[in-house]
């Protein structure tokens, strides 16, 4: 796990991240009748079958190990959406906001557990782009939609040109920005950099130090100052 | 004294710098050249940081600028920063220069460091999240130690990032314990 081990930089790993994205609220259709859950975080259900219910993530993935339900993919997890936001993300160096903090973990926790889940989404989507079929390439895009790699993958391009994009914005450090704003970055983006740029500000705010680029009015006063110092440390003794 | 068991401390320290003594020293056998034990005012002798340091403290010695900040290297560093092997000319260029600049009162130094940071830098951040990139490779030989510390950091996040993406077992079992069902079958 990254900076585990250095207790100056404590940091999340990714699984802890995985942890806290598991209280994110979904929607689940229970197949199963069961009263209201009372938690410390709330109350959930009652659980009707075929009733929409929202739970926490980790129900839904618990409930969903043992098939008593099925997960509703956010309405981000689409193929219409994300190739809008892909597209978005591309054209401005801007980070888009339309994707939840979470948006890795929570991807990755559904592609694991609810990936049949998935492509029952798309029904929708495809009947959609159907009439595309009278164009040539319509039938090929029709056939690409038919399984959940195409979610997954489109997930995956978001995520490379949004970290491109954060590689860029740190470039921008020097000496003098000791900061640097990128709006909507998501957890994991954050998690991904943060010991990088934690050790590449404590090494600028060293180097940019006064006591090492002086102003020149100071530096005459400092050096007998240093001298001073030892002859009067040795009358103490 | 706050870095006081740093070990990468205590070697940078340990750096040789070439050090005029201002004042005669008997009794010291510091100078390997000389065939006495005294040391005449003048005479140039290498020392490590940590002691012509303290000599310096007490007027004894005055301090060279070290190799590695020298003129030619300046120039190199202002040529292509990226390309310079700062490792092989001083593992610890930028604790080193940290050190040694307020007492060879050079107040060109703090800007040196911080240019050659702020462009290599640039170099370490294209690279260090490229997890692809091999260990081996030339680009790896000339960083300084401060520079390795913040690549092996952003690639340590990158590697654990990838891990938990492509998943696996979540839950290990303690080799021990493996081991103990073995020998009951």
């Amino acid at each position: 796990m990254a900076g585990q081990s250095d207790a100056e930089l404590s940091l999340f790993s990714a699984e802890e991240l995985e942890f806290i994205a598991e209280d994110e609220i979904v929607d689940i259709v229970p197949n199963l009748k069961m009263g209201p859950l009372n938690f410390i975080s709330g109350d959930f259900g009652p659980f009707i079958p075929q009733i929409v219910a929202q739970v926490p993530l980790w129900l839904a993935v618990a409930l969903k190990k043992r098939g008593k339900c099925s997960i509703c993919p956010p309405q981000w997890m689409s193929v219409d959406k994300l190739t809008q936001v892909l597209e978005a993300e591309r054209n401005s160096q801007e980070m888009s906001e339309q994707l939840p903090f979470h948006y890795v973990e929570i991807s990755r926790l559904l592609f694991d557990h609810a990936h049949d889940d998935i492509p029952d989404a798309y029904m929708v989507s495809i009947k959609m782009v159907l009439p595309c079929r009278i164009m040539p390439w319509g039938f090929f895009k029709c056939f690409a939609l038919l399984s959940s790699v195409q979610v997954r993958s489109l997930i995956e391009d978001i995520r490379d040109v949004r970290f491109h994009k954060v590689e860029t914005d740190l470039e921008a450090f020097n000496g003098r920005t000791i900061a640097v704003k990128i709006k909507n970055l998501s957890a994991m983006e954050v998690n991904i950099v943060r010991p990088f740029i934690g050790r590449a500000l404590q090494a600028f705010y060293k180097h940019d130090s006064p006591e090492l680029i002086p102003d020149p009015e100071r530096v005459p006063d400092r050096r007998p100052q240093v001298v001073q110092n030892a002859p009067r440390r040795q009358l103490r003794r | 004294m706050a870095k006081y068991y740093d070990i990468d401390d205590i070697i940078t320290e340990e750096e040789i710098v070439s050090v005029i003594f201002q004042k005669p020293a008997s009794g010291v056998g510091i100078d390997p050249s000389s065939e006495t034990d005294f040391i005449e005012t003048g005479s140039k002798v290498e020392l490590p940081f940590w002691l012509a340091h303290e000599l310096q403290l007490r007027q004894a010695v005055s301090v060279n600028v070290p190799p590695c900040f020298n003129q030619k290297t300046r120039l190199e560093i202002q040529a292509d920063s990226a390309s310079v092997d700062l490792r092989s000319r001083c593992p610890f260029f930028y604790e080193f220069g940290c050190k040694i600049a307020p007492i060879v009162s050079d107040r060109t130094i703090g800007f040196l460091l911080l240019s050659a940071f702020k462009s290599r830098y640039k170099e370490v951040l294209t690279k260090a999240h490229t997890a692809a990139f091999a260990a081996g490779s030339k680009f790896w030989t000339i960083l300084t130690k401060e520079e390795i510390n913040l690549y092996e950091a952003a690639q340590s996040a990158m590697i654990s990032f990838k891990k938990w993406r492509k998943g696996g077992p979540r839950f290990q079992i303690a080799s021990i314990l493996g081991r103990k069902r073995k020998s009951t079958e």
